[in-house]
């Protein structure tokens, strides 16, 4: 609690009364007067399908009376800071979800128990080597990886067809089939891409060959002005002028699969499998039937599609839970092989297993079979911990992505990047 | 027998005195019960022992609490390097004055004082105005159209902060917003999707709408409760002189409201100056860091960046600007008593 005051003084200072911030209730590990623990799961929105957790509680409460799970689910928007808050406090969530693009920062600053003695109970052994590099940090474990996901491009069956395009293969089928959309249907959009997509603009910067960060000496430094970069906004500013969307938002404000895509008037849109399924509820809520399809993003060529975030989250046990031992028995058990499959299977293949023994054989036409064929060509952000530092708001790849469609050259507001996430990336 | 007769006589004037003594000594008495009664006033008036203390004691005790216990903290951490690693390892650094050298050197630190110096003056000059002229027309209303503007004051006070921020954020929605939809039925070209919030400026005059808003009611309220203190001879006065609308403002209802102009102005400065919620709330402070001010600066360095350190030593250089303002204020207190 004190250390939480300090981060709120350093903030709110004389300004009191100013800040009325909404105080964490995700105090976890307490213990009350008759022996009864409290174990308090952390999961972000969209990862864990509701009867899946039940069932995975269920299991754990029977083996362990007098335990009680509690699953507080969090938003993306401003996790890092809550997380971080949680952390710094004596009552953190004993287990929580971290994307896997910020696991190594939190690692770095010892707020997350080693798991390095538990491989063997967590099943290390089967996990994807792939979706492992995001969870060690110096050769130690400190995350088992749970799923991962990339994005596809959603289409609506029917605008396609009325425009007579079939999905492409490569960029430039991609552009002319948007040209085409936009001649069929002037009054919509062939695709909706918000300015500050910046996971998509990744996979364009690795198609080129490029990163968003290279290592220099044992430094690490931003790298949004090279040529590569350059090459990949330029894309991205290409596909951007179809769409009518903002060019200062990202595609969660305003949700897109929620808010957007049920008005109407959008062709196409690339989103990842929780999205498409969001809008397809979203849709049934105002009477309107989605009839999506999925394709991988295009590639440069036709013999290989285009590369994607491979995004994904990790489960943490917290450094100061009281119940740690009970915290990675939860863990062995939900991202054990047993209830991951049961989890591909309640997500439809969607979001894949961290075992490939638990995979899931995704429908045909599913977004998940979309999602596996890019699946081959999933890349994640620079492992370093500095790198959570380049994520938080404000996101200097955000505001260039912005800069650069509303007319500024690419390689200027790309050195003028390069320089926050220079100094962001090396900090600890 | 003489000696007893003696001794009676002697007796008798020895006990006339006496009775005599004894009767004026009787008036007395009021005045020496007068002489008894004053000390326990005295003592009313300025009670010692431990009362007092414990009296104040609670009041003292919460501003220790949750004023002072904040800012020693506040100033100690500003000169300690905190980020994410020492927050949650709980072990701070001490770096001296790092974090102000660091801040007092950047030229994004200044950019943001300049930038919320004109904010909040342009703002206060906006609220002093309109709220003093509604003000001045509740003072001229009829009973019902008074009751009923004082109402919407109230209510426009009333709105949380949040609420009326994501209501004003939602009128100038980029995609679907009202005033949008208001400039395009209005005939103006250009508003299909227009962006209110495309440049730091254009941000902070949509968050300058929300305080003005805001703000009016507490001064139009206030000047209207001093305005029904102003005697009505004094007017009548003026009016009998052949002063217009415009002279009798500044020669009789401005030198009586003086002070009341002086603490709204001087508590609005402090208000917009320290106005966070509205200021993220809106756009976050971006786009690319131009709507932010100086709290919404400290609260992204600190809990957006967990530079704790830095955000504090931020704080601490808001507080010392207020001081430096709020010092002005006192200055013109003081020269006020002293020439009464």
């Amino acid at each position: 609690m004190k250390r939480k005051l300090i981060a709120a003084i350093g903030v709110a200072g004389m300004m009191v009364g100013i800040a009325a911030c909404g105080s964490d209730d995700g105090k976890g590990g307490s213990t009350d007067a008759g022996g009864n623990k409290t174990l308090t799961v952390w999961v972000m929105d969209g990862s864990a399908p509701d009867a899946w957790i039940k069932n995975v509680n269920k299991e754990f409460e029977a083996k362990h009376k007098g335990v009680k799970v509690k699953v507080e689910i969090q938003q993306w928007n401003g996790i890092q800071e809550k997380v971080t808050t949680a952390l710094s406090e004596d009552t953190p969530p004993d287990v929580l979800e971290l994307g896997n693009t910020q696991t190594a920062g939190y690692a770095a600053t010892g707020g997350l128990a080693d798991l390095t003695e538990d491989k063997a109970k967590l099943g290390a052994d089967g996990w994807n080597k792939g979706m492992l590099a995001s969870n060690e940090l110096d050769g130690k474990l400190y995350s088992a990886p749970w799923y991962a996901a990339n994005r596809v491009v959603v289409y609506d069956k029917a605008a396609f067809k009325k425009a007579g395009v079939t999905p492409p293969k490569t960029r430039a089928e991609w552009i002319a089939g948007l040209k085409k959309l936009k001649a069929s249907d002037p009054k919509s959009q062939p695709i909706y891409l918000p300015g500050q997509s910046w996971y998509v603009y990744a996979g364009f910067v690795w198609d080129e060959g490029g990163d968003l960060a290279v290592k220099d000496g044992d430094k690490w430094k931003g790298n949004l002005s090279s040529p590569e970069a350059v090459a990949a906004m330029n894309f991205y500013k290409e596909l951007q002028s179809y769409s009518t969307a903002p060019k200062d938002k990202d595609e969660a404000t305003p949700q897109q699969s929620t808010d957007i895509v049920p008005k109407g008037g959008v062709a196409s849109w690339i989103g990842l499998g929780w999205e498409a399924g969001g809008a397809i509820d979203a849709m049934k809520k105002v009477k309107k039937t989605a009839d999506f399809g999925y394709f991988p993003i295009p590639g440069k060529t036709a013999d290989k599609p285009g590369s994607v975030f491979f995004g994904g989250s990790n489960l943490a046990v917290s450094e100061r839970s009281p119940n740690k031992d009970l915290a990675k028995e939860w863990l062995a058990l939900a991202a054990g092989k047993e209830h991951m499959a049961k989890y591909a299977e309640a997500t439809q293949g969607a979001l894949l297993p961290n075992n490939d023994a638990a995979q899931f054989k995704p429908a045909a036409g599913s977004f998940a079979e979309a999602m596996a064929q890019a699946a081959s060509v999933g890349k994640i952000t620079p492992v370093t911990p500095g790198w959570a530092n380049v994520e938080t708001a404000p996101n200097p790849i955000k505001d260039y992505m912005t800069k650069v469609l509303k007319g500024e050259d690419a390689k200027k507001a790309g050195e003028a990047a390069d320089k926050v996430i220079t100094e962001r990336v090396n900090q600890q | 027998m003489t000696v007893d007769s003696q001794g009676a006589v002697s007796a008798a004037p020895q006990d006339a005195p006496g009775s005599e003594a004894g009767t004026p000594k009787t008036p007395p008495p009021p005045s020496g019960s007068k002489h008894v009664l004053q000390p326990p006033r005295g003592r009313r008036s300025l009670p010692h022992g431990t009362l007092p203390y414990l009296l104040i004691g609670p009041a003292v005790l919460s501003m220790a609490v949750l004023l002072l216990y904040p800012l020693v903290r506040n100033v100690i951490l500003s000169f300690q390097q905190v980020n994410r690693k020492e927050l949650i390892t709980r072990k701070p650094e001490w770096i001296g004055v790092e974090n102000y050298t660091e801040l007092l050197g950047d030229s994004a630190f200044w950019t943001v004082v300049v930038r919320s110096v004109v904010f909040t003056a342009a703002n206060v000059v906006l609220i002093m105005v309109i709220g003093t002229l509604i003000g001045l027309l509740l003072n001229r209303l009829g009973t019902k159209m008074r009751l009923l503007l004082s109402l919407s004051l109230m209510l426009a006070w009333a709105m949380p902060i949040v609420a009326s921020v994501t209501v004003f954020r939602w009128l100038f929605d980029e995609q679907f917003g009202v005033v949008n939809w208001l400039m395009r039925s209005l005939g103006l070209e250009g508003y299909e999707q227009h962006n209110w919030f495309e440049t730091g400026f254009s941000t902070l005059v949509i968050v300058m709408i929300l305080l003005v808003w805001g703000s009016i009611p507490f001064v139009a309220l206030n000047m209207y409760a001093a305005l029904t203190t102003v005697g009505t001879e004094l007017y009548e006065a003026a009016k009998m002189d052949g002063a217009s609308g415009w002279r009798t403002f500044w020669s009789v209802v401005f030198p009586n409201l003086k002070p009341f102009f002086l603490i709204t102005t001087f508590l609005e400065i402090i208000w917009i100056f320290k106005a966070f919620a509205q200021v993220y709330a809106m756009n976050l402070g971006g786009p690319d860091r131009e709507s932010e001010t100086l709290p919404v600066f400290a609260y992204i360095e600190g809990q957006g960046q967990a530079h704790y350190g830095l955000a504090a030593a931020i704080s601490v250089l808001t507080i010392v600007m207020l001081i430096a303002a709020m010092s002005f204020y006192f200055r013109l207190i003081l020269k006020q008593e002293e020439e009464q």
